[in-house]
């Protein structure tokens, strides 16, 4: 685990207008993860965590401060560019999976590298690939309402990372899954994170998920209430 | 896979939908597809009429006769090339439901006129100039009728007496069966030699129906026409010449206003399909706001969202829109007989298609931009939100 | 609660759920109501062709051509057969003895339609004397009578208001000819107001036809004397004409015309049918997949699945009556009393009026509720027949 931060929030602060009501979402927040962690956000809901992983991601602009993340300034970015950045550095991973319900397990996770320049041939290599490392080889051709929960969200795992990401967001990603299968996802996240070197950012409610993260950061009203590692 | 198996699977992603979608459109389409084609063989009198071909009538009405003498003082006149008549018969074949368009006329020169019209077998031409108790009768009529060369055949008319037997009935032998030299022209007519028509008739003899002619130059057509006109004025026969599409035109509108009776019914068919496909394909992309919102996290640009969204709309107008076009071409065909005689050479033309798929752009184009803008101005905090 | 008052409650939910779906309804309606709307304005055309040509026709008078005609312009007639048809058993004769029989001279002429500005043919025609005693609900409504024997015409009610040039006092040059509109009448709207009418002599001597007549017009004592004048005309060699009441002469030339405009409405509007057959069905089947917890919701509290089958179908049904009212509204709008011209069985034109008729309306509403029937049924059988897991809301 090299000690260079790979994500670097500075101030950032988000608020939203409601009517004439203006909701803070946090204020002033920092937080600083390093490449190759693996970390756990906890809090309540409305806490601003899922606000803060949109952040990480590129898919939501903060009101005020920096957002760094990958060697870039992502809060400034352009859409265009951005959209170009997200394909190239991060991978998400969402509480219902979000498969696209008319592709099938291998056609979900090529999705991404339509956004690349690669061959058809390579990129069905990459699939399989993919689908190996989440141990779904033998679902290639199965359509979403084919599978059982744990198996859609480990082709949603296989889609995050056929792309090779640095960076893995997932939000609630075992929300949805009972306990057993719950475990072999956060079992694979953690082999993502140790075998391959990937950071790994997961938003979940369940103390048992954060367990299988290196460590885990309590956020409520906006404000990190605990920490084990001291942040920028 | 590419964009393209996106954009289908995402049409297809609901089939009753997108069969239903693709019923109007195909509808919408056979209907542009047969009465555009309709409408272009209705006016192809006008359209498909020479440059150069001029129509002298008597001034009263086209109905109404002129001397046979007139004939060779338009000849005379400078600036035509040949001249011929023609003379209506209100033919029919054994029955008078069996009507035939038929038409005395002076063979050699008439064949000339409308030399680009017809083509003939050289022999069966030749035989048909030599023997004046001959026809020559279109592809159309001999098919309706199962008529041959060399068929001897009974034409009965509905104005004129045959004095030689007293009926109305003529008999002729078919010396030629001619088809058709170019687009839109029809062959749903007969020709026989006014001579043998003329001397056997029991009233109306030496006078003729219509003078056609060819000039030498379209430039000299207004000329031609003053000239002729100026020649009979003040005559008992004073004359009105016009261009031959001047003349067809005349006649067709004649029957009514048929291009804005087709423009009605397309146009209400296309108001529909844009009602039914516009609102169904805005519908149909809010319901996918969420994988919408999941391309877009993936990194998919905006622009290519907008285009898959797009080409979704485009795709179903071309699938429908095609498969219409191709039910027009079979009916085009199903229906060329029974409407030869004053829609000749009916068939679903190159222009027609082209104007179709020009709709189909459009079509493609008009129900997707709604639903495309929506898709690319989708927020995607707002589309992964919480349902 | 009873089956009918489930149903009851349910199809108000269900109506009342309407505006939520509002577009997609809309183009339902919008749909029906062009399909409606093109098919009225057939018929209607049809229709009024067709009472145009057959108000023409009186039951006893009879109309006489050459055998094999058809039409007055094919036909001909000599002064000699004129005279021995007023010599004929059956026809009516005034108090002083004259046979009520006029031979007639149909004269094609060009005149300018108004709408188009195009050349158009136009009867001139030629009556004997007793020509108007023959017709009934002729009227001179402006002007005077032509003189017998005098350039001078009458014009139709009709052809005035269709054709460029027929003001009364007006010149007009038909042949070699300068003839005065001294006149203008009505005739309840019947193909003779889209005529010139002259005095036989005039348009035979104008026209260079001395002796010679198109058809024969006579008034019978009844319709039966009609087709024993013709037992009587085929008997006598000199005569050989074919001999119809006026009545049948218009009626079937009503049929082909009239009949060929009708045979083009139905299959337009049934082909057109079927593109909003399709857009019923995609409507109907959106509004029950939006409905479909609420459906699940009901069928759970005990509701069967009755009512909502009747609560789509009425949905489906109220769109395409909307739909089909709307179209017979444009119809009427646009197309009731719009006046037109085309040829009649003679070569010339006759104008007259669309006539949308409630028995028409009648059809359209029919088609729109067979549209809205097939439309409603499929997707009513959907949602009778959604599980009731559905109530749960599955994503």
């Amino acid at each position: 685990m090299s000690n260079a931060p790979l994500i670097r929030i500075f101030k950032a602060s988000k608020r939203f207008t409601k009517g004439k009501e203006t909701i803070t979402i946090f204020e002033n927040l920092n937080l600083s993860i390093p490449q190759g962690d693996f970390v756990a956000i906890m809090g309540p809901s409305g806490s601003g965590k899922t606000t803060l992983l949109n952040l990480c991601g590129g898919i939501d602009r903060p009101t005020s401060g920096e957002v760094h993340v990958a060697g870039a300034r992502i809060d400034s970015l352009p859409e265009g560019a951005l959209s170009k950045w997200r394909a190239a550095n991060v991978g998400f991973i969402f509480q219902f999976y979000n498969l696209m319900p008319m592709l099938t397990a291998a056609k979900n996770v090529e999705l991404p590298l339509l956004l690349t320049k690669l061959g058809g041939a390579e990129r069905r290599k990459r699939v399989e690939t993919a689908l190996k490392l989440v141990n779904l080889a033998d679902r290639l051709n199965h359509l979403p309402r084919e599978m059982s929960g744990g198996q859609m969200q480990r082709v949603a795992i296989a889609r995050a990372m056929v792309s090779d990401p640095t960076l893995l967001l997932c939000d609630e990603p075992t929300g949805d899954l009972d306990r057993t299968t719950a475990d072999e996802i956060l079992k694979t996240l953690q082999l993502l994170n140790r075998e391959l070197g990937k950071t790994i950012v997961m938003v979940t409610h369940d103390p048992e998920a954060a367990k299988y993260a290196r460590r885990t950061l309590h956020l409520d009203k906006g404000v990190f209430t605990e920490r084990d590692v001291a942040a920028a | 896979m590419g964009d393209l198996y996106l954009i289908r699977k995402n049409l297809f992603r609901k089939k009753t939908r997108a069969v239903l979608m693709m019923v109007a459109i195909f509808v919408a389409f056979l209907l542009f597809g047969v009465l555009g084609s309709f409408e272009r063989a209705f006016n192809s009198g006008e359209t498909g009429a020479s440059a150069t071909r001029l129509v002298v009538n008597n001034k009263i009405n086209f109905t109404q006769p002129m001397p046979i003498a007139y004939l060779n003082r338009v000849r005379a006149v400078e600036g035509v090339r040949v001249a011929s008549h023609w003379n209506w018969f209100g033919g029919y074949f054994q029955e008078p439901r069996n009507f035939v368009i038929s038409f005395a006329v002076e063979p050699d020169t008439y064949l000339d006129v409308v030399g680009t019209d017809y083509a003939f077998v050289p022999e069966e031409k030749a035989a048909f100039l030599a023997d004046r108790g001959s026809i020559a009768v279109g592809d159309a009529v001999a098919k309706k009728f199962g008529w041959q060369v060399g068929d001897r055949i009974p034409l009965t008319s509905n104005i004129f007496t045959n004095r030689s037997t007293g009926n109305r009935t003529w008999d002729f032998t078919i010396a030629a069966i001619f088809t058709p030299a170019r687009d839109l022209v029809g062959t749903d007519v007969v020709f026989f030699h006014y001579e043998y028509f003329n001397e056997t008739r029991s009233f109306g003899r030496d006078f003729i129906g219509s003078i056609v002619l060819e000039t030498t130059d379209p430039a000299l057509n207004d000329k031609v026409a003053d000239a002729i006109d100026a020649l009979f004025a003040n005559s008992p026969f004073e004359t009105k010449t016009v261009t031959e599409a001047a003349f067809n035109k005349a006649f067709a509108e004649q029957l009514g206003n048929i291009t804005l009776i087709v423009t009605l019914v397309v146009g209400a068919a296309f108001v529909t399909i844009l009602m039914i496909v516009g609102n169904t394909m805005v519908m149909a992309i809010r319901e996918r706001t969420r994988e919408i919102g999941v391309l877009k996290t993936l990194g998919f640009p905006n622009g290519r969202i907008f285009r898959m969204v797009l080409g979704e709309s485009l795709l179903l107008s071309f699938i429908g829109g095609g498969l219409g076009l191709a039910a027009a071409y079979g009916a085009c065909i199903f229906l060329a007989p029974l409407v030869g005689g004053f829609a000749p050479g009916l068939t679903l033309a190159l222009p027609v298609v082209l104007a179709g798929v020009g709709f189909m752009v459009l079509l493609g184009f008009v129900t997707g931009v709604i639903p495309a803008m929506n898709a690319l101005r989708l927020n995607i905090v707002t589309a992964l939100g919480r349902d | 609660m009873s089956l009918a008052s489930q149903i009851v409650t349910v199809t108000a939910i269900n109506l009342r759920s309407i505006p939520q779906r509002m577009w997609v309804s809309l183009s339902t309606v919008v749909a029906v109501a062009l399909v409606v709307a093109v098919l009225l304005s057939f018929l209607a055309m049809a229709n009024g062709f067709q009472q145009t040509l057959r108000g023409s026709g009186a039951p006893d008078v009879a109309i006489l051509l050459r055998g094999g005609a058809g039409a007055e312009i094919n036909s001909g007639v000599s002064r000699d057969q004129l005279r021995l048809i007023e010599e004929a058993p059956g026809v009516v004769r005034t108090a002083e003895g004259k046979p009520l029989v006029s031979g007639e001279l149909y004269v094609i002429v060009d005149a300018v339609k108004k709408a188009s500005g195009t050349q158009a043919n136009i009867a001139l025609r030629g009556l004997g004397p007793e020509g108007f005693a023959i017709r009934d609900g002729f009227r001179l409504v402006e002007g005077r009578m032509y003189e017998p024997g005098a350039a001078e015409i009458i014009v139709g009610r009709s052809l005035l208001d269709e054709f460029a040039g027929f003001e009364l006092g007006k010149q007009v040059r038909l042949g070699t000819a300068t003839w005065t509109v001294v006149g203008v009448f009505e005739m309840g709207g019947t193909v003779f107001e889209s005529e010139l009418w002259a005095d036989v002599g005039a348009v035979q001597s104008l026209f260079r036809r001395t002796n010679f007549f198109q058809s024969i017009r006579a008034r019978m004592e009844n319709p039966e004397a009609v087709s024993a004048l013709n037992d009587y005309s085929q008997a006598d060699t000199r005569l050989k004409l074919a001999v119809k009441s006026e009545q049948a002469y218009f009626a079937d030339q009503a049929g082909g015309a009239g009949g060929f405009i009708q045979n083009l409405g139905w299959p337009l509007a049934v082909i057109m049918s079927i593109g909003a057959l399709a857009g019923a069905l995609n409507t109907m089947y959106s509004s029950v997949a939006a409905r479909t917890t609420e459906i699940a919701t009901l069928r759970a509290i005990g509701f069967g699945g009755i009512p909502a089958f009747v609560g789509t179908l009425t949905e489906s049904l109220l769109l395409s009556v909307v739909g089909g009212t709307v179209g017979a509204l444009l119809a009427y709008a646009f197309f009731d009393g719009l006046t037109a011209s085309t040829f009649g069985g003679s070569f010339t034109q006759v104008v007259f009026s669309f006539q949308l008729t409630p028995e028409l309306v009648v059809q359209g509403v029919v088609l729109a509720l067979v549209v809205g029937l097939i439309g409603g049924l499929f997707p009513a059988i959907r949602a009778a027949r959604v599980p009731l897991v559905a109530a749960f809301g599955e994503k």
